[in-house]
This record gives C-alpha cells, structure tokens and sequence, in this order.
C-alpha cells in the first residue's frame, strides 16, 4: 500500500496553473525525487502535501485516510515532517531549542502544569532532550548546540532544520532542495545522511532537487514535472533518457 | 435634506482623513514603513501655516505653497536624519520609533507655539452657500475641491512623470528597482517628502474647521484607521476609507446615543477586520515559501 | 568568565545557571526586602508602582518580546482588571478572590480580542488593539451605572483577612510578592513547550505551524495570558491611584508600557524590569530636573511625554536590545577584560524580510 497517494491535484493562483491534475504514490520506505525546471511547481506540490496550500481539485491520502482537508498543524502530528528550501528556523534561538520545538507535538503537559514547573514537566523535557540530543548525534551537530541559529552558515542551517523535521519522528520526510547552497563535501554528506535517514530510520523521503548526481545517488523513483504538470515517474535513469523531460530542460 | 447635509459634512471630515491615510499609505507603500506621527505631521503643517499668516503676515497663498515647502524640507530631513537607519529592521522597531516622533513634534510644538488652540485665518472664512435650504461653510467646499484637486495631482504624478513611475517600481520590489538604476535611496527621500507635503495641505485645510493646537495631531489614529479600511496599501482605498468613516461618523453622530460617533471609526475598522482582512481594495498576500 | 560545568540534562532546564547567579539574585531579594528598613514611604510607594508596571510588562513582554504579536491596547487590559477588582470589592467580595476574578476576567476578555487577531499580523494587529483599547475606554466613560462615569469610581483600601495593607509598607510587600510569583511563573512558562511555541511563532509562523503548532489556539493563549498578568497588574494599580477613572488608561497608558518593554529589552524578563524602573522613575527624574531649569522651559506642557518619546527614538537608533542589551554588553567588557573584542556584540544587518508579496 502507498504512503501518500496524491490523486488529481490542481492549483492556480490567479489565472496561472501551478499544478495541473497531478498525481503520484509513494510507497512506504522509499526515496522519492521530484525535479523539473524553475517554476515548474515543485516547491507548490510540496506546500500542497503540507497542507499550507488548498487544492483547486483532487485528493491526498496518507496511509489510507484522507487529508485533502486537514489544517496544516495537524499534519506532523500524523508523521509528515518537512524542510524548507531557503530555510525557515527560529533565528533567535539556539540550535537545540529549535530541535525541542520539534518535540511541540509529543507534549502532553497542560497549562497549569506548565505555569508551575510540576515534575511532569520537567520530567518530560528531559526525555525530550534526550531524543533531541539522539538526533544531534546521528547528524553530527554536538558542536553547535548551543549557538544561536542566526550566527550559523547556511550549510549547518540546512542540516539543523533537517534535525528538526527529523526530532517530529515522521514517516514521511519532505526536503525541499536540501542540496541547494551546499559545496560539493556537504553535498556528498547529505546523500549518506538521507540514505541513513531513510534506511536506518526507516523514514519514507521525499525530495525536491536540481542536483541529478544527488538524486541518482539516492533515490528510487523520480518524477519529472514541467508548468505544474507530471511529465514522468520512473527510474532516475528512465527519466534522464526520458524525451519528454529531455524537451522540457532544453527546449524544443 | 437632513441626509444631505449630513453627507456633505461627512464627506468634508472624511477628507480631512483620507488625506492624512493617504500620507501613511504612500510612506508604506514605498518603504514598508508605518509612519504613527502622520497626525503629527499635520498638526505640524497647520502651525507652520498659522505662523507664516499671522506673524510673518504672509500672503494666505504664498503662506500655503510656504507651508508645503517648508514641511517637504521637514519630512525629507526627518527621512534622512532618524528613518534611513531603520531600513532594514523589523516593523515593529520602525513603528515605535515613529510613535516616538510624534511625543517628541507634540512637544516641540507645544514649546514653540504654546498650548492653547488657534485659529487660522483664510480669505474664504465664514463664507456660507446656501443651495436649496442647505447650509455649507466655504471651509468645507475647500476641503473637498482641494482634496479632490490633490488627488488628480498625485494621479497625473504617479502615471506620467518619471520620478513617479520610478516610485512605484520602488515600491514593488526594492531590489529589482536599485537593478535598475532607480536609486532607492533617494526616491525614499522624495516619498516622505511628499507624504509631509500631503499631510501639510490637509493641515491647512482642517485648521478653518477644527482649531490649531499640538493635541490635533490625534485625528491622526482615525486617519489610520481608516487607511486600514481601505486596505493598507492602496492609495485611492485610503481615500474610499476616509470618506467612509467620516461620513458614518456624521451619521453615527445624529441617530446613535452620544459616545457612539467617536467610536464608529473604530468600530468600522473591527468590522472590517474581521469580515475582510484585506480591507476594500486588497493588496496583501501571503508570504511564500 | 565562568565556565559551568553540566552533568545532566537538568542543569539547561534549571533557573538559575549555576551557584554564583543563584548568589546574587538572593542578594537583590534580600536588599529588596530590607529596603523599607531605608527609606521613607513616598519612595517605598514609588516602588511599589515599579513593581505594578512591571508584573504589567511581564504580560506585555509575553506577548510582544516572546510571541511577536504588538498590541498598542495594554492599557484596556489594565483598566479592566482595576476596574473589575474595584467593583467587586464595592460588592463585599474579599480581596483575593476579587483580584483572582479581575485577573481571570482580564484574561478572557484577551483571549477574545485574541480570536479576530488570529488572522492578522503585525500592523493590522496592532490596530486592531489599539482600536480595541479604544471602545473600552469610550465604555468606561459611558458605562456610569459600574464605572461612574468621568467622575471615576474609589477604590476600597485593601485588606486581606482583616490584616490593613493600606500603609506603604505592607503594600510594598504585597506587590512585591505578587511580582517575584508573577516571574516565577512566566520563567517556567517560557521553559515549557507552550513558551517555546510563542517563540517559534515570532520567529517563523509557517514553520511553527508545520513542526505542529496550533499558530490560532497559540496566539489566543498567549493574549489571555498576557491580559491576564496585566490585569493582576491592574488590580494592584488600582490601589496605588486609589481613585479609578478613564483619562488612568488612555492610549498614552498604552505606549508608556510599550516603550517600557522597548526600553527595557525586547524578548528577556531582566528587560521588564530595567524597563518598570525606567518609567517608573523617569516622571520624579524629570520633576527633580524641572525644579533645576529656567521655567521657560520647565514649564513646557508635553516635556514629559517627550523625553519619553526621545529617550526611546534613541534605544531604537542606537541600541534596539534597550537597557538590557547594554548590560549584556557592559558584563561580558568585564568578564572578559582586557580580551574584549569590540565585534562581539555587533548588530547583525537584517534584512527585511517583507510578509507583503507586492
């Protein structure tokens, strides 16, 4: 059975079609690639199965149920955790209190519990600390700890937001471009860590990203989109011979 | 007839407040700035004006085309000196920071011109044209015709001439418009500059109606409230929201129990965010990921 | 420079960081306690309206420095807790419960104005509160059945279980108790999940919403907890004026606890209070310094609010982190002379990052 089953999605601001009847599976466990030129709305169909966009038209299921219509905070707590291609972390805080703010929705202290410090709650920070700091050694973070988000470079951003996404414990992981400002060393880092996110984790990946030699390295299928609509699912090598994607990166 | 001449107040009042969102809706559109002392500005406007008729004895116009040099001069040094090191922080900083103005203008003023209220006097004070049982005072036929004439300036302004046009590019995307050889910086110079110069007209013309004193700088908040209406954003929307709220106001005035009409405008402004955040002419979108 | 040494998970979570921070905030208490051994009760009543603003700017810091949502209608928050609790002793209900009711009412009244706030941010909401404040104040006025109209409304003297709290000194202490449980409480508030949330949303709203929080139920509750701590502050105030009407809580009200967080600090509990003494003995600084000018300018009619909005157009020019960004700065001179490097504390350019897409 799929993961995430995306069935017929459109969206268009304004006049333009930003995903036009767009469908595809994910099965459980695998790496999923998503590529195509600038503008092709890539970025989109990711807001889309995060739920911070609504569809036109068409249905998302995720394990079985159906979250077409499910209010975009719900979404981590039923295990889809993502990134963000220019980085969206909490600047002012440090690199573990953006990793804790990941645990949000494993919380089951109330208010009042809160407002008193009772030792449920500090009970539970320090489980959450200790899950978080699980996470900070599998990416190699323990230096930066406790550094404030904005005095980090953007590469060690990238990787904290994908500890970030990481500490929700999801099934399903979306990144988008993680491999964008990244140098060549970082880029082949990312490739180990999302082979042992998605092996030793067991976390189902989905990714959007320009870098092919990133994406044959890793993924299992790949779909080519162009202006919003799906062109191609397959293998990463069936889509690079593929004609039409071939049109669609260098024109007619 | 009654309906009528509650309108034509209204619609004189109204001016007076779109003209003064106007100010704050041109500061924000080319600098995302909120400028809180708009009010301020106009208060400021008003007592130039006072100066230059009562005590340089100034021709009225020559004292208004005075007043409106005098208050560019004012808006792009205030630009230059305290806003150009704000770009770039956040919102809320810049918000504060104009708050702070308007302390610093009200007491200024109360030290140079004192206190008490004064009056301006004009060459069409206490004039009254009485068509068909109305009673309209030449003051409020000014406020209108001069509202209205400053609107067709800005129009034929920011559709034909090039710094206009550069403005509004400005405006869309900072970046992009530096790209282009548009100097930013400089054209947020000319931006307040004319935001004081609106809020100066607007002074001259209230100042008839309502008397000059350093506290009539707090219409200001009604001003702003009404720019919202509008939709923040949009320059003939803080117009289409001063006239709204003026003349709801009048209304609110008459038929509701006293207490009411100083609070329409608020009231007016809650509706509205609730029903259509965006206000009447919409411009915000989301931010994008 | 103290290096501290962690052996557990529990030392980050713990509220003071190690012995010697523990060691000097003992000292400040002690010398707060001792305090009315020293001086006399015009002061001791100066203090105790720092305090008031203070459990204020706890509330105000809550929503503004930590969660990132401006409101410029604090003041309505303020007058409606001294106006409930003042009510309510009127009608015989004891001291305690009335200024718990006053606090609890507060708090309501803010989730509810938090509700239509949810959609808007920054100016829009800014607005929204200021025309908030506002209609309450128009309310107070015209509600003269409860409020008593412009004539204002006296406050009984406060008393808890018969004990009299109407001298300087045992009011002191009153408040200064509920400050220091008031800071209690929201240290542990923003060492929790729920604070972490509020910080998250000021800092990025689509991220926090996609790790899972509730950006609506998030922001409601930070603005009822926040009107209520500045409810509770209100309760307090209204026996410091002793005699309640509308020109207390105006918009000026509003700013003045504005600027006080501004000041102060924005995002740390140290800056409340650098910020609570700021406005709190700014007015007596200005009296003393009038009484040493020429009367031309000593009697300028808004020279208060003016050196009020100059002092804060200056913190904004030159030192956006207020008061307490100073002290961070001063401190680590001195911890770490003669390495001090001018480039620590350098202002990190930001750059807009504008919510608005034309």
């Amino acid at each position: 059975m799929s993961l995430l089953a995306m069935d017929q999605m459109s969206l268009s601001f304004g006049g333009v079609m930003a995903v036009r009847q767009v469908s595809f599976e994910v099965r459980a466990g695998e790496v999923f690639a998503i590529i195509g030129p600038n503008g092709a709305g890539k970025t989109t169909l990711f807001n889309l199965v995060s739920r911070l966009y609504d569809a036109d038209s068409g249905s998302l299921h995720f394990e079985g149920e159906e979250i077409t219509r499910t209010p975009a905070h719900r979404i981590a707590e039923i295990g889809i955790a993502r990134t963000f291609q220019n980085t969206e972390l909490f600047e002012h805080e440090t690199v573990l209190h953006n990793l804790l703010i990941g645990k949000h929705v494993y919380r089951r202290t109330n208010l009042v519990a809160e407002f008193l410090f009772l030792p449920s709650v500090r009970r539970q920070e320090i489980r959450f600390r200790r899950e978080v700091e699980d996470i900070i050694d599998l990416l190699n973070l323990q230096h930066y700890r406790h550094q404030v988000i904005g005095n980090l470079p953007y590469g060690v951003r990238k990787m904290v937001e994908v500890a970030r996404a990481l500490c929700i414990k999801p099934k399903l992981l979306l990144l988008d471009e993680p491999s964008s400002g990244l140098n060549p060393e970082e880029t082949e880092d990312l490739s180990f860590w999302i082979e042992d996110i998605n092996e030793a984790l067991g976390v189902t990946v989905i990714m959007v990203e320009h870098d092919m030699n990133l994406v044959q390295r890793t993924a299992g299928r790949v779909m080519a989109l162009a202006d919003g609509a799906c062109l191609a699912i397959g293998s990463p090598g069936e889509i690079q011979s593929h004609p039409e994607v071939l049109r669609a990166y260098l024109g007619d | 007839m009654e309906v009528l001449q509650l309108l034509i107040s209204g619609t004189s009042q109204g001016c007076v407040y779109g003209l003064i969102a106007l100010g704050f809706v041109l500061i924000y559109k080319a600098t995302e700035m909120v400028n809180f002392a708009q009010g301020d500005m106009m208060m400021l406007g008003a007592f130039f004006a006072f100066t230059y008729v009562n005590i340089l004895e100034l021709n009225f116009y020559v004292a208004v085309l005075a007043t409106i040099a005098t208050m560019a001069m004012l808006g792009a040094v205030l630009e230059r000196v305290v806003l150009r090191s704000m770009i770039g922080e956040p919102p809320f900083s810049v918000l504060m920071l104009t708050i702070g103005l308007g302390f610093i203008i009200r007491a200024v003023a109360g030290a140079v011109w004192g206190n008490q209220p004064r009056s301006l006097p004009t060459p069409y004070a206490g004039g009254v044209f009485k068509p068909g049982g109305l009673i309209i005072g030449y003051e409020n036929i000014v406020i209108i015709i001069g509202t209205a004439l400053l609107c067709l300036c800005l129009y034929l302004f920011f559709r034909f001439s090039r710094l206009g046009i550069a403005m509004q590019a400005a405006s869309q995307n900072q970046l992009a418009a530096f790209y282009v050889g548009i100097p930013v910086k400089r054209i947020y110079g000319v931006v307040w500059a004319l935001s004081a110069t609106i809020s100066a007209v607007a002074g001259i013309l209230v100042a008839p109606v309502s008397l000059v004193d350093p506290q009539m700088g707090f219409i200001g908040i009604k001003a702003f409230a009404a720019a919202i209406v509008g939709g923040f954003g949009s320059l003939p929307g803080a117009i289409v929201g001063g006239l709204l709220i003026g003349i709801v106001e009048q209304f609110a005035g008459l038929y509701l129990p006293t207490g009411f009409s100083d609070v329409t405008a608020y009231v007016i402004l809650l509706l509205m965010l609730l029903l259509r955040p965006e206000g009447i002419f919409a411009t915000m979108q989301r931010k994008k990921v | 420079m103290r290096f501290v040494r962690k052996t557990s998970y529990d030392h980050d979570i713990r509220l003071f960081r190690h012995q010697g921070q523990m060691f000097w905030f003992g000292l400040l208490l002690a010398a707060v306690l001792a305090l009315p051994l020293a001086i006399d009760g015009f002061y001791l009543g100066e203090l105790s309206l720092v305090f008031i603003y203070g459990i204020a700017g706890i509330g105000l810091m809550l929503l503004v420095g930590y969660t990132g949502l401006v409101s410029l209608g604090h003041a309505a928050f303020l007058a409606i807790g001294a106006y409930t609790h003042a009510w309510l002793l009127g009608q015989g209900v004891p001291f305690l419960p009335s200024m718990l009711a006053a606090t609890v009412l507060s708090a309501l009244i803010g989730g509810l104005v938090g509700i239509p706030a949810l959609r808007m941010t920054g100016i829009y909401l800014a607005v929204a509160t200021l025309a908030f404040a506002i209609i309450v104040e128009q309310i107070l006025v015209h509600w003269v059945s409860v409020t008593g109209g412009f004539r204002g409304m006296a406050v009984e003297l406060p008393s808890i279980a018969g004990y009299d709290l109407v001298n300087a000194v045992p009011f002191y202490y009153l408040c200064l108790a509920i400050l220091v449980i008031c800071l209690l409480l929201a240290l542990n508030l923003l060492r929790s999940p729920t604070g972490r949330a509020m910080r998250a949303i000021r800092d990025s709203e689509i991220s926090a919403e996609s790790v899972g929080i509730h950006l609506a139920y998030t922001k409601t509750l930070a603005f009822a907890i926040s009107a209520g701590f500045t409810g509770l502050a209100g309760s307090l105030l209204a026996h410091r004026i002793g005699y309640l009407a509308p020109d207390s809580f105006t918009l000026i009200t509003s700013i003045q606890l504005l600027i006080m967080v501004v000041v102060g600090g924005l995002g740390s509990l140290h800056g409340v209070i650098f910020g609570a003494i700021f406005i709190g003995f700014l007015p007596q600084a200005i009296a003393l310094g009038r009484d040493t000018l020429p009367a031309s300018i000593a009697q300028i009619p808004g020279l208060e609010p003016g050196i009020f909005g100059l002092i804060l157009v200056l913190f904004l020019i030159y030192e956006p982190l207020g008061i307490y960004g100073r002290w961070v700065k001063v401190r680590s001179y001195f911890e770490q002379f003669p390495l001090y490097r001018k480039a620590t504390h350098r202002r990190q350019k930001s750059y807009l990052r504008t919510e608005r897409m034309r």
